[in-house]
């Protein structure tokens, strides 16, 4: 028996490891060397001092909101079990309830960064959002985390009750599939986005579309242009719900159509080369380990089918969370590089690259080159610096 | 199950007292507000000289600590004749009331004299009386706070007498008879609109009182297949307090889509109570344990309850609990009538659920500032709980009975046997 289940445990690891490498293919070239970026010159010294002001405050907000919020789940995790005589709803419900407890205790201590760092960005211009807006219109997004870990301590409690201490496999999976529904929702109930209105916009993203081999992916855009200057977009969805989206802030003037055109093709380029499908594997890698630690860390209190064992569940998913970010940054980093290379093959526009991600750093403030624990702690794209010196590889590479 | 009325507690310096018969003359109830408009301008200008002279009330009792007899039985006077009048509008009594608020009335207000009163209470009088007008605007129980009649006409819908006024004109109307529990009702509404009136006036500095049922004599509530059971205390921890409405989020989006079962299951009931004359036992579980579960999320949503609910509905699995009787005949006319017969029931539900929104904001602050319930407000939220009970009960086909409109919380307790022989039968 011992030998089947440390069979079963290498074939588990194996696995893990064999789907991690595959995941972390790239079709940016092995062994691409990024020229040196004088950020000076390119960015100029006023932007960089002003970006890396901006920067250092919110670092200092994140480290101090992130030692609150483990020291106050670590209090939640020593007396948040007094609240289970508040449930009248039995041990699923009453895990739920500890749970939705724990992210409000969170949130709430949470409420004075998030307010500092609000005045930060309004200070600064980044932000138009107006405090009420943002601490009620929290209150809406907190409903939504509230289902959401409702939805998660429901799978999680449920199989442990079921199946005891072997829930963490099956408990990952089931996590994994309800993250990849999500997913694929997604895009069909996300509020407030329209078709655009400029046919040469559609005209020039059908155009990228093609170069980058795909079709049919809708473009919308959304609105956010009264809550902030920033300019950004994404792409989500799987399947059939694929689609890019553009914040209005890029739309307003400030930036050139071939600039819009290398948004869009990084854009496209996540599409085409599966970094959400990939996302939902590397979320299911991670889930797995995650789960086995949920499930060794509370066996003492009765294992995850105890209500019990929720405050002290948050506080090992948070610590897990903080623990593997580096990782799930440099996963996310790598998959940014692809489509940023992806959207150089697109485009063939270096210049406007460099010349998107000089924008960037205007309307967003980002540091070009933050601090190196930040960049590996924090930094979900490679930096402004980074992907110049991409686009400059890129040209090197064509002869230009 | 806790008694709705505690004799420890002090007798409110302002109580209604209730003779009717319940009888109404039709043809006045026809005319009634045309009949009231002297009655309309009248209080206007009896209105203006009472706040005018309240004005004078509060100086007195700021510095004097008591109210001068004379002010005091002026705006005494003008308090009950808000009642007859009230009273009168909405069809709790019958008889055209008198333009001084002297005479007895079938639905009439006991002030006691004037007593000492604290200075801070006088001195802020207008600020906290502010969540009792808020109460009593909702239930519409005063012409003298002008939101019962005038705002709430003025608005196509408002207060619970209005409510009352309008189904209770029909019913008498057709029958001659005000039914018992929306007189009931709109006496409790009237009460606690004396008593705010009262207090905002100077005449007494005794907060109003939301428990249902505190009229002379108490008001009936014959036993009902949904009856409500309150077995909760009054503490409310601050922290599930503040974060009451992203907690219930789970609960609505899951109740949601239980709705969307529970409208095909009351179709079905409906096909099948038409041929056999009763719904199926299970379908009468299914669509009362979702009753059920709406009453304890609605419950722990308005702060009215204390614990977070489950998420079934089980009977005896909240402190604030249904209980529905089993699946009975019914009789196959009104099952095939139910949704028209519903349409009354269902709007005096909104009055109270009004009553309860409002019960809801109000408790949601004292519970965050103080970390418990007013009583008066809990019972208040709990018996709004029950009228709406009833009526989805009704519309679902859970039972045949109609909605007792009735602001009484609970049936009152039987009495105990005795525990000793009178002396005559010993003899």
């Amino acid at each position: 028996m011992r030998a089947l289940k440390l069979a079963g445990c290498f074939a588990l690891v194996v696995g893990w490891v064999a789907l991690a490498w595959i995941l972390a293919g790239s079709v940016v070239p092995d062994g691409l060397s990024l020229p040196h970026v004088d950020v000076d010159s390119v960015f100029g010294r006023d932007l960089v001092d002003r970006a890396e002001r901006y920067e250092r405050l919110r670092l200092v907000l994140w480290v101090l909101g992130t030692l609150v919020t483990l020291g106050t789940l670590a209090l939640y995790a020593r007396y948040g079990r007094r609240f289970t005589e508040e449930s009248a709803a039995g041990p699923l419900g009453t895990g739920m309830l500890l749970g939705m407890l724990g992210l409000a205790i969170v949130w709430l201590t949470q409420l004075p960064f998030a307010v500092v760092e609000l005045w930060w960005s309004r200070r600064h211009d980044v932000s138009e959002m107006g405090y009420l807006e943002a601490i009620f219109g929290d209150w809406v997004a907190l409903g939504v985390t509230f289902v959401s870990v409702c939805v998660a301590l429901l799978v999680v409690m449920g199989l442990a009750r079921w199946l005891g201490s072997w829930w963490w496999i099956p408990g990952a999976a089931v996590l994994t599939a309800i993250a990849t529904v999500v997913v694929f929702v997604g895009p069909y109930v996300y509020p407030g986005l329209e078709r655009p209105d400029d046919p040469g916009l559609v005209a020039r993203y059908e155009r990228i579309e093609r170069a980058e081999g795909l079709r049919g992916i809708p473009l919308r855009v959304e609105s956010v242009s009264e809550q902030t200057s920033q300019a950004n977009a994404f792409a989500f969805g799987v399947g059939p719900s694929r689609r890019v989206v553009l914040w209005d802030t890029l739309l307003d003037g400030r930036f050139t159509d071939r600039e819009v055109d290398v948004v869009l093709a990084h854009e496209i380029g996540h599409h085409s080369r599966d970094h959400i499908a990939k996302a939902i594997g590397w979320f299911g890698l991670f889930a797995l380990p995650g789960a086995l630690l949920l499930m060794l860390s509370t066996r003492r209190l009765g294992g995850m089918g105890s209500p019990q064992a929720v405050p002290l569940a948050l506080l090992v998913a948070a610590a897990w969370t903080l623990v593997t970010m580096p990782a799930q940054n440099l996963v996310s980093r790598r998959d940014e590089a692809e489509a940023d290379w992806k959207a150089l093959q697109a485009t063939h526009d270096p210049e406007a690259a460099r010349g998107l991600f000089r924008e960037f750093a205007a309307t967003s403030l980002g540091d070009p080159s933050p601090p190196t624990w930040a960049y590996l702690l924090l930094e979900t794209h490679p930096t402004l610096e980074q992907r110049v010196a991409m686009a400059d590889a890129w040209a090197a590479r064509q002869g230009g | 199950m806790r008694s709705v009325s505690d004799p420890t507690e002090r007798v409110h310096p302002v109580r209604v007292t209730v003779s009717d018969d319940l009888r109404r003359s039709r043809i006045t109830v026809l005319f009634r507000l045309l009949l009231a408009l002297p009655h309309l301008v009248w209080v206007s200008l009896f209105g203006l000289a009472a706040f005018t002279l309240a004005f004078v009330m509060w100086l007195a009792v700021l510095f004097e600590r008591r109210a001068p007899a004379s002010l005091h039985g002026f705006l005494a006077g003008y308090t009950r004749y808000t009642v007859h009048l009230t009273a009168y509008l909405c069809l709790a009594a019958d008889p055209y009331p008198s333009f001084t608020g002297g005479k007895p009335y079938p639905v009439d207000v006991e002030i006691a004299p004037p007593a000492i009163q604290g200075r801070w209470g006088a001195g802020f009088r207008i600020v906290l009386a502010i969540p009792a007008f808020l109460i009593s605007s909702t239930l519409g129980g005063s012409v003298a706070l002008g939101s019962a009649y005038g705002g709430a006409l003025a608005g196509g819908f408002g207060g619970l007498t209005v409510v009352v006024g309008f189904l209770g004109w029909f019913a008498s109307i057709a029958r001659g008879r005000m039914p018992r529990g929306m007189r009931d009702a709109a006496v409790y509404a009237i009460g606690y609109g004396a008593q705010t009136t009262a207090y905002a006036l100077m005449l007494t500095d005794r907060y109003p009182d939301a428990v249902p049922g505190r009229v002379e004599p108490s008001p009936e509530l014959p036993g009902h297949p949904v009856a409500i059971t309150v077995d909760d205390d009054l503490r409310r921890p601050r922290l599930l307090v503040l974060f009451r409405f992203p907690l219930v989020v789970p609960h609505v989006l899951w109740l949601t889509l239980w709705f969307v079962l529970v409208v095909a299951a009351a179709v079905a009931a409906w096909l099948v109570a038409l041929v056999l004359g009763r719904i199926p036992r299970f379908l009468h579980r299914f669509i009362a344990a979702f009753v059920r579960a709406c009453t304890h999320l609605f419950a722990f949503a308005t702060v009215v309850g204390r614990q977070f609910p489950g998420f079934v509905g089980r009977e005896g699995g909240y402190p604030i609990d249904l209980t529905i009787a089993p699946a009975a005949r019914q009789r196959r006319l009104g099952v095939l009538a139910r949704l028209v017969l519903v349409v009354p029931a269902l709007l005096l539900a909104s009055a109270y659920f009004g009553v309860t929104i409002v019960v809801a904001v109000l408790c949601w602050l004292v519970a965050l500032a103080t970390g418990r319930v007013p009583r008066g407000m809990r019972d208040l939220g709990a018996a709004s709980l029950r009228y709406q009970a009833q009526a989805y009960g009704y519309a679902f086909l859970l039972t045949s009975r109609y909605p007792d409109s009735s602001p009484a919380l609970a049936a009152p307790p039987e009495a105990p046997p005795a525990l000793w022989l009178e002396p005559a039968e010993v003899v």
